[in-house]
């Protein structure tokens, strides 16, 4: 697979991360998707990464080389979905 | 083999600022970290920046002059590490909190230190989301908050244009010492490296390279949960808020408060902040679970009940991630800041707790002062590893 996205295109709506700032967050020595979203703040938004997860492994495993699947994902945490604090404090979840 | 004047052991906050201070000095530097830089706790906790959830004295103290180095570090460091001296109020929910507090308020002041007790009619016009049946409160003006990994990813990449090296998902698996006992280096999965300095900055992780040289390091992990809001108007007005039980809860194990029985039974307590992101953070928990970070329901529930209870808003605002962490607990409440006169070339900065962020300046300026030679802003001493000499470490594992 070959990707030549430009460096201003989006890669995570939520936080308006680009594809040049997950490039630089791999060339400052992320090597998997948590240092990725810990540099750049993509999959830390609304979406909780659903939506870009998937384009920043193919970015990291094309500039370091690797698979997807050596590159990780971010750690599977609750809630699966947006829920309110009134819901969760009523142990409705 | 790779040779340095110190290694720093641990790419965490102690870590990354010890290397900081020690290169800018001329040190030759290398940080060995077994993960990512600001994987472990720096990643996994909130953003306090004070001295008010320490203790009056040497707590506090330090606690005081790592705030004031926030203040230059912001504009030293040349990575964005979104510190806000916005202050810091604690919250009471009872008069015998309330009393508490302003006893705790009136220590601080005595110390010299700001710390003003408020009325609840001053608290909603800081806080105007506050539930409006509180006691009252006490209020400094001094503390903020700061983004905990790129407070990280500053100290790494000053340190790094100071010539530093990081090697991260490197992991010691020893420490080298010569006939006499000093330290030599250490020895890693990825080869030797050589340095006659090694600072052990693993927090929480610190007594497994403790064991390498022979040292009970008494920290334990204490586990904290927090749970994220959508981005939304802010909840408190960039100050960071506790409720004070947090502090009783912290130093007096028997404290109680008027809670539910989930709330107590996780030992719950409010503390907020929202971000310079837009998104609040809202915790917390102190619990002793071993290195378990994984995200519980039932915590997460109390942390929702009791927020409610001070901001009644994030009823209908919605929580989009939840995480928990653990911090470095120490058996007697204080950092390790010091060498450690039984293994020459061996120091330790590790222990902080939940005020790791907090004291991370000041913690790296102390451990390259001590190894440079040079003069402490106060008297470190009672940070020092020698105060376990002769303790029995089992009389002070009581912890709840």
């Amino acid at each position: 697979m070959s990707l030549n996205y430009d460096d201003d295109m989006f890669v995570c709506r939520c936080e308006e991360v680009t594809v040049g700032e997950v490039r630089q967050a791999i060339s400052d020595g992320a090597i998997d998707v948590v240092g990725v979203k810990r540099r750049t703040r993509a999959g830390m938004g609304l979406c909780q990464g659903r939506t870009c997860e998937r384009l920043v492994q193919q970015i990291l495993a094309q500039e370091l080389g690797k698979s997807p699947a050596e590159v990780g994902s971010s750690s599977v945490r609750p809630p699966v979905r947006p829920i309110t604090f009134g819901a969760l404090a009523g142990g409705d979840f | 083999m790779k040779s340095y004047d110190v290694i720093v052991i641990g790419g965490g906050l102690q870590g990354s600022s010890c290397a900081y201070q020690l290169s800018k000095r001329g040190h030759k530097v290398a940080i060995i970290e077994q993960n990512d830089v600001a994987s472990g706790t720096a990643s996994h906790t909130d953003g306090y920046v004070g001295f008010s959830e320490k203790a009056p004295g040497i707590d506090a103290l330090q606690g005081w002059h790592s705030v004031k180095l926030y203040h230059e570090l912001q504009h030293e460091l040349s990575y964005e590490i979104e510190f806000e001296p916005t202050g810091f109020m604690y919250v009471c929910e009872t008069e015998r909190e309330f009393a508490a507090a302003s006893d705790y308020a009136k220590k601080i002041r005595d110390q010299g230190f700001d710390m003003t007790v408020i009325d609840p009619k001053e608290m909603c016009e800081l806080e105007p989301n506050l539930a409006p049946d509180l006691v009252g409160g006490i209020l400094n003006k001094s503390d903020g908050l700061a983004n905990p990994y790129r407070v990280v990813f500053a100290f790494v990449n000053e340190a790094k244009r100071n010539g530093a090296d990081v090697y991260t998902h490197t992991t010691v698996t020893d420490i080298k010492r010569n006939a006499k006992g000093e330290v030599e280096g250490v020895v890693t999965d990825r080869g030797d490296f050589l340095a006659p300095k090694v600072v052990n900055a693993c927090g929480v992780w610190a007594p497994f390279i403790g064991k390498m040289v022979g040292l009970e390091i008494p920290i334990e992990p204490r586990k904290g949960m927090l749970l994220i809001t959508e981005k939304a108007e802010p909840v408190t007005q960039s100050i960071e808020v506790l409720e004070f039980g947090y502090w009783l809860a912290k130093f007096f194990a028997d404290f109680k408060r008027p809670v539910s029985e989930l709330v107590e039974k996780h030992n719950v307590c409010l503390n907020i902040e929202t971000t310079m992101s837009g998104n609040t953070v809202v915790g917390g928990c102190r619990l002793f679970k071993g290195y378990d970070i994984k995200s519980e329901y039932e915590i997460m529930q109390a942390i929702a009940e009791r927020a409610i209870r001070f901001y009644p808003m994030l009823k209908d605002m919605h929580c989009i991630r939840s995480f928990g962490g653990v911090r470095p607990f120490c058996l007697d409440h204080l950092p390790i800041v010091s060498g450690v006169d039984e293994v020459p070339g061996f120091y330790i900065a590790a222990g902080h707790e939940g005020d790791g962020v907090a004291l991370a300046p000041i913690t790296g300026l102390l451990i390259a002062q001590i190894i440079s030679g040079e003069e402490t802003p106060f008297d470190a001493s009672p940070l020092a590893w020698k105060r376990f000499e002769g303790v029995d470490l089992a009389t002070l594992a009581e912890h709840p």
